[in-house]
C-alpha cells in the first residue's frame, strides 16, 4: 500500500494554544480512514492544514512525496485533494446542478471560458448529471442549493467534494445534523463512492458505531496530538483511548 | 421565446426613438443608456462576484478624460471611445490588483479611496485635466474608418445610434459573460469564497477579472459622455457619482440580469422628474429609493419574476 499523504512534525498554534502539535501522520491510499477525538482535539484544524485552508506554523506536508506545505487550497485541489466542511459550505444561490457543474468545470480547466454558455460544455454537463445521480439529487437539480433540506445539502456538499475527481478527499463531519438512519445512508454512500471512484476518504465523525463499522484505519487525536492510530479492533482495545475518549461501552 | 420577442420589440422601439422623440428625449435616453452600461459593470462586481465597490466613478472619469484628451488632439470618435475604454481598463487592472486582496468593508473602503484619489488628480492635475474647469470644447468628432466610411456626428440622432450600438454590444457581451463558465466561477466566489477555492478555482484571479471588466464598462460609459456634453469635469470621479450605479442596481434588482438596466431607467427618470419640482430633489429621491428598496428587496424586477418581491 502507498502513502498518499504524509506529515512531518506538523504544528498550528493560536497564541499559547497548540491546536495541532508535532503530528507525524501517514495516510495510506485506499484505506477508509477516520479521525476521531473529543471536541477541541484538533481534528478540524488538522483537516484545514492538510487541505490548504490554513497554513501550518511548523512542519511539512507531502502529497505523494511532493511537498505541498505552502500551497493554497486551489492548487491542492488541482493536485487531487478535496474536502467538505464541518459547517455547511455550498453555493446557496446557485442551482443544485450549477453547484456540481462548477467544480467539474474547474477540474476540466474550463472556468476561464468567458463567452461560451455553461450548457455548451457538453463533457462537464454530462459529468455533472452523473454525479447528481450518484448523490441522489437528480430530482432537485433546478432548485437553489440553499433551499434544500439539511440532509440534501449535506449530500450536495459531498457531490461538490467528489466533483473535482479527487484522489484524496477529507470529509469533516459529513453526517452532522442528520438522524441516525440518514447518517448510515450517507456514510455508506461515501464508502460506495470510495470504491467506485478509487478515492481515498478521510473522515471526521462523532458516531462511533459508524466509525468502527466503516473504517479501515482510525486516527485518535487529543489536545492537538495524535494519541493513537491503528485498525478499529486495535483502537477499541487501546486502554488510553478508552480512558480519554471512548469510555468503556465500546 | 417570449423574452426574445420582448427584447426585439424593445430594440426596434429604441431604434425608432429619433423618429418620434425630440432632442431632449434623445438626450435623456443617451444618459439612461450610459447609466445602464455603468450599472451593469458595477453589478458584475456586486451582484455576481459579491464585491461592493464605491469607486467605480473613478474608472468612469478615467474613460471620460481619456476619450476627451484623445478627441481634443485627434478628432476621431472611434479612436476616442476605444482609447478611453483601454485606458480605463488598464487603470482598473492596476488598481484591481491592489484592491482584490481584500474583501467586504476593506475592499469597499479601498475602492472608495482610489476613486477619491482619481477625483483629486482630476481636480489638481491642471495641466492634464484642466483642474476644476475641466476639459471643454470636446468635439463630437465624426465616426470614421479612413477609406471606408465617415459619418457626421453633429446631429444628436446620429450620436444616439452610436451610443445605442455600444449599449447593445455591452449588454450582449455581459449576457454572454454571466452565463459562461467564467460567470459561474464569479457567482461561486459571491456565494462562498472558501468553497470556490476548495474546488480548485483561484479566487483572486476571478476577482481581478471581474474588477477589470467592471472598470472597462465604467470606462465605456465615461468615454461615451464627452462627445455628448462637450466637457468633462472632476465631479465625474466623485464618490457621489459612484453611488448612482449602486442605487440603480438596488432599485432594479441585484441578482437579476436586467435589474441594473431597469433600475437605471427608473433612477434617471425619477431624478429627472423630481428635479423639476423641488430643489430638495435629492431628499425626495432618497425617500423613494428607500421605500422601493425596503418594499422590493429583490428589486423592482422581482415583481415580474416568479419569486416575488419580498424574498
Amino acid at each position: 500500500m502507498n502513502a498518499i499523504l504524509r506529515t512531518e512534525s506538523l504544528g498550528k498554534y493560536f497564541g499559547h494554544m497548540a491546536a495541532v502539535h508535532e503530528v507525524n501522520l501517514t495516510l495510506q491510499e485506499g484505506l477508509f480512514t477516520s479521525v476521531i477525538g473529543p471536541n477541541g482535539a484538533g481534528k478540524t484544524t488538522l483537516i484545514n492544514l492538510l487541505s490548504g485552508y490554513m497554513l501550518p506554523d511548523r512542519g511539512k506536508i507531502y502529497f505523494r512525496e511532493k511537498e505541498i506545505t505552502r500551497l493554497g487550497p486551489d492548487k491542492r485541489v488541482k493536485m487531487g485533494i478535496s474536502r467538505s466542511f464541518q459547517v455547511m459550505n455550498i453555493f446557496p444561490r446557485m442551482t443544485v446542478f450549477q453547484n456540481i457543474l462548477l467544480p467539474v468545470l474547474s477540474r476540466l480547466n474550463k472556468t476561464s471560458s468567458a463567452f461560451s454558455s455553461q450548457q455548451s460544455q457538453k463533457e462537464a454537463v454530462g459529468e455533472a448529471e452523473k454525479i447528481l445521480g450518484e448523490v441522489w439529487l437528480q430530482e432537485e437539480k433546478d432548485s437553489p442549493g440553499g433551499e434544500l433540506s439539511h440532509g440534501d445539502q449535506r449530500l450536495l456538499e459531498l457531490g461538490i467534494a467528489v466533483a473535482t475527481n479527487p484522489q484524496l478527499c477529507f470529509l469533516d463531519e459529513p453526517s452532522s445534523g442528520m438522524n441516525p438512519i440518514e447518517r448510515i445512508k450517507v456514510l455508506e454512500l461515501v464508502k460506495k463512492l470510495a470504491s467506485e471512484r478509487k478515492t481515498t476518504f478521510i473522515i471526521v465523525e462523532h458516531d462511533m458505531d459508524i466509525v468502527f463499522s466503516l473504517s479501515d484505519w482510525i486516527v485518535v487525536m487529543n489536545r492537538g496530538e495524535v494519541l493513537a492510530e491503528g485498525k478499529p479492533g486495535d483502537i477499541r482495545e487501546n486502554q488510553v483511548v478508552r480512558d480519554i475518549y471512548l469510555g468503556e461501552e465500546i | 421565446m417570449k423574452t426574445r420577442l420582448a427584447i426585439l420589440i424593445l430594440v426596434v422601439l429604441l431604434a425608432l426613438l429619433p423618429a418620434y422623440a425630440g432632442k431632449y428625449a434623445l438626450y435623456v435616453a443617451i444618459h439612461i443608456l450610459l447609466l445602464s452600461i455603468f450599472s451593469l459593470g458595477f453589478n458584475l462586481l456586486f451582484g455576481y462576484t459579491g464585491l461592493l465597490s464605491f469607486g467605480q466613478a473613478g474608472f468612469y472619469a478615467v474613460g471620460a478624460y481619456g476619450c476627451a484628451k484623445i478627441l481634443l488632439t485627434y478628432p476621431s470618435l472611434l479612436v476616442g471611445i476605444v482609447g478611453g475604454v483601454v485606458i480605463a481598463g488598464a487603470v482598473s487592472l492596476l488598481l484591481g490588483f491592489l484592491c482584490i486582496r481584500h474583501t467586504r468593508i476593506y475592499f469597499s473602503m479601498l475602492t472608495l479611496s482610489f476613486g477619491m484619489m482619481i477625483f483629486s488628480l482630476a481636480w489638481k492635475w491642471r495641466d492634464m485635466t484642466g483642474g476644476d474647469d475641466g476639459l471643454v470644447g470636446i468635439p463630437r468628432a465624426p465616426l470614421e474608418i479612413p477609406g471606408l466610411f465617415k459619418i457626421n456626428m453633429a446631429p444628436m440622432e446620429n450620436y444616439y445610434y452610436v451610443v445605442l450600438a455600444f449599449a447593445i454590444l455591452a449588454i450582449y457581451l455581459f449576457h454572454r459573460i454571466v452565463h459562461s463558465p467564467m460567470g459561474l466561477a464569479m457567482q461561486g466566489i459571491r456565494d462562498s469564497e472558501t468553497r470556490t477555492a476548495c474546488i480548485g478555482i483561484s479566487v483572486r484571479k476571478y476577482r481581478l477579472l471581474s474588477f477589470t471588466i467592471a472598470g472597462v464598462y465604467a470606462g465605456l460609459a465615461g468615454a461615451l459622455l464627452p462627445p455628448l456634453e462637450s466637457t468633462v469635469t472632476p465631479p465625474l470621479a466623485h464618490w457621489s457619482h459612484s453611488a448612482e450605479p449602486v442605487l440603480a442596481t438596488l432599485l432594479g434588482g441585484v441578482y437579476s440580469f436586467s435589474g441594473p438596466i431597469v433600475g437605471s431607467v427608473l433612477f434617471y427618470l425619477l431624478k429627472d422628474i423630481i428635479v423639476r419640482f423641488t430643489e430638495y430633489w435629492q431628499m425626495c429621491l432618497g425617500i423613494i429609493v428607500v421605500v422601493l428598496v425596503i418594499g422590493f428587496r429583490g428589486g423592482v424586477v422581482s415583481i415580474f419574476s416568479r419569486k416575488g418581491g419580498r424574498r
